[in-house]
């Protein structure tokens, strides 16, 4: 690889990482709100966020467009599932409380403990991001999802998080980035295309098999994502 | 009042475009929420300026389509404080008003409704051969194996739901999605195929398994074309339906004109 191509993997890597850290920061300030309140209450019975918390989605800069904790259910202490998520409402700005549809016998039934955004810090104790996915029970957007566990092992608590639009993370990031690199794909532990310079390469589509092998490109610190660049329309190359 | 969040529950009070009777389409869309479980039993509805005001319908539409939802029992409304308008699920009134709603409509609303499903079926399917992943396909299977053993009519219009729009989201597209979700909503209008012919149930779940296997195999081209065939033959098994009835019928009106 030359110096310069080098350059620039670093200097799109460094820029998806800003904005990655970005909504982590949001994400830490929810689970540090949530850790509070159970350090103070034990049980969580009653809403474990503060109410100011949903300002978060009103600072300025704020890319994401929903937060929150969502708490891991405890069936033997009769807590069912519950979610304390506010969104952004996209026809009116304001934020609203996400009241999903809880019922197991419905069309439309949310079972987040069998989500990705969900499981993966609960089993593994480290923050992940899920996407792009079709948030299909949830909010009905295009989203990155980003949560971290709150408490560990026995006392996970839950997860907190926050939703980022597809469209807001890509638009935030090539405006970071100034002037386009060569062409670039981002791509997520399912080799799905989570961000693309290059016109062939959709988001959301998954890299063709004959892309190369999984695991070849140049790692996002933090994040299960891979930065490729793409020679002469052609991937992968790290 | 809150905001239903799930685009399925956001759909259920979507406002109503069909211009005419409007009651009677507040009262199948109503009907076919609880049908898809959208509505629960026992679960309070809106306030009815707030009601009237999602589905974009007058005061007085609004309460013409509650007094129905009551008179079929579907809706029942408690006075005084904590009062309101509570929905009860019942399925033999679910599958009266389904065939009364086949009897409305004609074969080429009925072919209509299958084409547009099955063009958005199908394009899920073929971009879902390249973009589900590995989860997703898992997913998929998991749902159709839950519609084979799903025991009661309403709990197997659920499934099938429930699958085509997370094949939907498979292909990640919002939009598509969406539009599942609303064909959804009018299709469950309908008579369920297996409540008239059980044996069909296997044919609707042999038909997802082999879009899932074409899925699975990253054939596009395949997974599309059964996926488009599937969808037909079901449109077909409703208008075979809605010439039955009409053939039985007819023949019992000939009877009434002959003894008269």
């Amino acid at each position: 690889m030359s110096p310069g191509r080098g350059d620039e993997v670093a200097r799109v890597g460094a820029a998806v990482s800003t904005v990655v850290e970005q909504v982590f920061a949001t994400v830490a300030r929810v689970r540090d709100a949530a850790l509070r309140s159970l350090e103070r209450e034990g049980t969580p019975s009653a809403a474990l966020l503060p109410a100011g918390t949903r300002e978060l989605l009103h600072e300025p800069g704020q890319l994401a467009v929903g937060l929150g904790l969502v708490v891991a259910p405890r069936p033997e202490a009769g807590l069912p599932l519950r979610l304390e998520w506010w969104q952004v409402d996209p026809g009116d700005g304001s934020s609203r409380a996400l009241e999903p549809d809880l019922r197991p016998t419905s069309l439309g039934y949310y079972d987040y403990t069998a989500a990705e955004w969900f499981d993966v810090p609960r089993r593994t104790g480290r923050r992940h991001v899920v996407g792009p996915h079709v948030d299909v029970h949830g909010t009905g957007r295009y989203l990155l999802t980003l949560t971290e566990p709150v408490g560990a092992g026995r006392r996970f608590a839950g997860v907190a998080g926050a939703d980022v639009p597809v469209r807001r993370f890509e638009t935030h990031l090539l405006r970071t980035l100034g002037p386009l690199p060569a062409p670039f794909v981002l791509v997520n532990d399912e080799q799905r295309v989570v961000l693309s310079t290059a016109p062939r390469c959709l988001v959301g589509s998954l890299l063709p098999p004959d892309a190369g092998a999984p695991g070849e490109g140049a790692r996002i610190p933090g994040v299960p994502w891979r930065l490729l660049l793409v020679h002469g329309g052609r991937l992968p190359v790290g | 009042m809150q905001l239903l969040s799930g685009d399925a529950r956001r759909a259920v009070f979507a406002p109503l475009d069909d211009g005419a009777l409007r009651s009677e389409a507040v009262v199948r869309r109503v009907g076919s929420a609880i049908g898809l479980g959208l509505l629960g039993d026992g679960e309070q509805l809106p306030t009815e300026a707030h009601l009237a005001t999602m589905l974009n319908v007058s005061t007085v539409t609004l309460r013409e389509a509650l007094a129905e939802l009551r008179k079929l029992g579907l809706v029942e409304t408690r006075r005084g404080r904590g009062g309101g308008s509570f929905v009860r699920s019942r399925d033999d009134v679910l599958a009266e008003l389904a065939d009364a709603r086949l009897e409305e409509l004609g074969t080429a609303d009925l072919r209509e409704l299958g084409d547009v499903h099955g063009a958005v079926a199908a394009a899920a399917a073929r971009l879902a051969a390249s973009r589900a992943s590995r989860t997703e396909i898992a997913r998929l299977r998991d749902i159709v194996d839950r519609l084979a053993s799903a025991e009661t009519v309403t709990g197997q219009r659920r499934t099938d739901g429930r699958y085509y729009i997370e094949l939907a989201a498979c292909a990640q597209s919002v939009r598509l999605t969406m539009q599942e979700m609303d064909l959804h909503l009018e299709l469950s209008q309908l008579p369920w195929p297996p409540a008239h012919a059980p044996g069909l149930l296997d044919v609707i779940v042999a038909g997802h398994r082999a879009v899932v296997d074409a899925i699975e195999d990253r054939d596009a081209a395949r997974a599309r074309t059964l996926a488009e065939s599937h969808v037909e033959t079901r449109t077909l098994w409703a208008i075979e339906l809605r010439l039955q009835r009409l053939e039985a019928a007819t023949a019992s009106g000939g009877e009434q004109r002959a003894v008269s």
